[in-house]
């Protein structure tokens, strides 16, 4: 994988156009990917090269669909590779079938033994299914933590339950429904299954409960899930197991990447950069010192040390205060000595920012800033007398383009008669259902893990992008789909429009 | 997919098809260019390209240079010296790292020019494209001070592909393709496919 021959030197390679490729860059994995499946960038196909595709015979050679745009396009029929044809496609780029490889593949100076070791390692890749696969079933789980809005959560599973049951039903009635080219390549006919995996208690015990949970019942992936605290035990339990733990719905994704872990962005911290972006574009006209207000919770702690790192040497001077309680004395602890020309930013959920209101009619500072996840869609909340002067940090798309996107959700949301809570959290949970369903219609038979996440990795951008966000986009290595933010204003209807450009830190 | 007569058709700009070698290979049979090109010989070199001539209409908008610098994008191009240009992401993991050595070499076989050569690569996935990835990015080729890398907005990198007719509908599907050009105002050196760059520089050479 880091492209080290067994002799510890770097491996070497030469493409058709005669570019040389050394070490990481020449490894099979850079193009051909963990999985060993292969992958496809612009007009480019890179073909499955496990054992099972290589060496296989004809008959129990599995299929993959090596170009989801173009249905049609599945991998050759071709005489299985022996060692000596392996040698030939990894030394010369002449395939078994005696035809030249594409330019872009690199010819190698491999030695006998070392193809032999190659051969070895593509035999045992990728060759069983991963766990979670049924003879007839596979297998999902999503993941609800403790202290959730119980509607958001009836909403999240009375959606994940109808999309299951709807999928399930689909596939066994062929009749009658218009179906996509690629639905018609042959597979395995498998329901999909969906348990619930409910934590209790506290963050540092969630471990042992999702290993107890995943040990009664393996799955193949984790789909959505909703946390308004930190998601961390679960990012590091997938990372463990190698589960792919597809788009959750949390405010605080981890912050260290893993292969496993897609996430929408990177929730609060996002926010916490594309403020200090906005701050520190201002030059000379930014405030001198920005007064941040948070409660001491995983959430609070994590938007307010980003903001802080954010804005270090930038001439801006950040004072961190926190809010422990709704009582006057806590409000006026927090809130006290802000003056007209300093920023403030207001780390707090809808209840806490109209306690504040209650000691604050009227905003201390000229420039005062809230947060776009923590509010959680609650606009119409926030008191009327702060609406012309305050800011949102706001992570999703506005306006026109905004009924646009989410256009389906409500007609789907509408036609199964599953009540809208909250737009922007339902329409992550609708972009997510969607994707697995074409995922999976790509992955055909080849039910991986790994490939799963490549597929995601290269696909989300492809899709039509029915969530909130302006436009979602991965590749290889990325874990945050949407990357960035708009200071969005209150209009005087009430409703959000942004003030400035989408902003990207 | 686009075939040659699509192609053709959705060229807005005057394209004038000067070389075109294996074109069928190139635009009926690319999916399938792993295990679908010609019966060869043993060692024969065909590395697929097509050249074109163009003229673009060059979109006004602001790009951001690794350096964070915002500046023109026109003005960038138009600074003088000859313009050799590609479309990258850092993320890529095939074509990109393919058309970064090429233009690694192509520095360094035109480092002892005495007339310097602008090397220029626009990203296509800006927003994950920062600066700072970008800069990494620059380190890990070889990039020296006459190859500037970019990003920007969204829109702006959009509208700099569709000026060059090489967008694609996503980064996911873009294509290899080298641009150059000998001074402002002249036409634009199309290069699409493979090029290695001992080819670049004999067009690069060869520019008028």
């Amino acid at each position: 994988m880091e492209g080290i021959l067994p002799s510890g030197k770097p491996l070497k390679g030469k493409r058709a156009n005669s570019v040389e490729v050394e070490g990481a860059a020449a490894a099979c994995e850079t193009c051909h990917r963990r999985s060993g499946m292969g992958s496809l960038e612009g007009n480019i196909v890179v073909t499955p090269i496990t054992g099972r595709f290589l060496f296989a015979n004809e008959n129990n050679r599995p299929i993959a669909l090596v170009d989801p745009r173009a249905p049609k396009n599945v991998s050759r029929a071709h005489s299985p590779y022996t060692q000596a044809s392996l040698a030939k496609a990894i030394r010369k780029g002449i395939n078994v079938g005696n035809r030249l490889l594409s330019p872009l593949m690199p010819h190698y100076d491999l030695s006998n033994a070392e193809v032999k070791a190659v051969m070895a390692y593509l035999r045992q890749l990728s060759a069983d299914l991963s766990p979670g696969v049924g003879e007839d079933t596979l297998h999902f789980a999503t993941v609800v933590t403790p202290g959730v809005d119980p509607k958001k959560q009836e909403a999240m599973l009375g959606m994940m339950q109808k999309a299951f049951t709807q999928r399930n039903a689909s596939q066994e009635d062929y009749s009658g429904r218009m179906r996509m080219p690629i639905d018609l390549l042959p597979r395995t006919l498998r329901n999909w299954q969906l348990t619930v995996w409910e934590l209790k208690g506290a963050p540092d015990t969630w471990a042992g409960q999702l290993a107890e949970k995943y040990r009664k019942e393996p799955v193949f992936a984790v789909i959505s899930g909703l946390s308004n605290t930190t998601w961390q035990p679960v990012h590091a339990f997938c990372q463990q197991e190698k589960i792919p733990c597809m788009l959750p719905s949390t405010t605080l994704p981890a912050t260290e990447t893993a292969f496993y872990s897609l996430y929408y962005s990177r929730g609060v911290a996002l926010e916490a950069d594309v403020l200090a972006k906005y701050l520190r574009d201002q030059g000379k006209n930014a405030p001198h010192r920005i007064v941040q207000v948070y409660r001491d919770d995983e959430v609070g702690r994590t938007a307010a040390k980003a903001l802080t790192e954010a804005l270090r040497d930038s001439g801006i001077q950040v004072e961190s205060r926190v809010l422990s309680g709704q009582d006057e004395p806590d409000l006026n602890v927090a809130m006290k000595d802000i003056a007209n020309e300093d920023g403030l930013m207001l780390w707090l959920r809808p209840a806490d920012l109209s306690a504040v209101s209650k000691i604050m009619p009227t905003l201390p500072a000229t420039r005062t800033f809230a947060s776009g996840f923590l509010e959680e869609e609650n606009y119409a909340s926030m008191p009327k007398a702060w609406q012309p002067q305050i800011r949102i940090v706001y992570p999703y798309e506005l306006g026109e383009k905004r009924q646009k996107n989410i256009v389906a959700l409500k007609k789907w949301l509408q036609s199964w008669n599953l009540p809208l809570v909250d737009e922007t959290f339902q329409s992550e949970v609708f972009f997510n259902l969607l994707f697995l369903t074409d995922l999976s219609s790509q992955m055909l038979d080849n039910l991986y893990r790994d490939y799963m996440v490549e597929r995601a990795e290269d696909m989300l951008s492809l899709g039509s992008n029915v969530s909130a966000y302006p436009h979602l986009s991965s590749a290889r290595g990325q874990r945050f789909a949407s990357k960035g933010a708009y200071i969005a204003r209150f209009a005087e209807n009430g409703k959000l429009v942004a003030e400035t450009n989408w902003i990207v830190p | 997919m686009y075939s040659l007569q699509q192609y053709l058709k959705s060229t807005t700009q005057k394209v004038v098809i000067a070389a075109l070698i294996s074109v069928s290979t190139f635009f009926f049979a690319t999916p399938l260019l792993a295990a679908e090109s010609a019966e060869v010989e043993e060692g024969s070199p065909a590395p697929d390209f097509i050249r074109t001539i163009a003229d673009y209409k060059l979109p006004d908008v602001e790009v951001t240079r690794k350096d964070d610098k915002k500046l023109k994008f026109i003005k960038e191009l138009d600074d003088g010296r000859p313009v050799i240009m590609n479309f990258i992401f850092a993320s890529c993991s095939a074509i990109c790292p393919m058309l970064s050595h090429v233009f690694s070499q192509v520095q360094t076989k035109l480092a002892k020019d005495s007339q310097k050569v602008h090397l220029m690569s626009i990203s296509i996935d800006p927003e994950s494209d920062t600066p700072t990835i970008l800069s990494e990015y620059a380190k890990k080729f070889g990039a020296g001070s006459d190859w500037d890398f970019y990003t920007g907005t969204t829109e702006a990198s959009l509208a700099i592909q569709k000026a060059f007719n090489a967008f694609r509908g996503d980064k996911m599907n873009h294509s290899s393709v080298i641009f150059m050009r000998a001074a402002p105002g002249k036409s634009w050196v199309r290069l699409e496919g493979f090029v290695s760059p001992d080819v670049a520089i004999r067009e690069y050479r060869s520019l008028r």
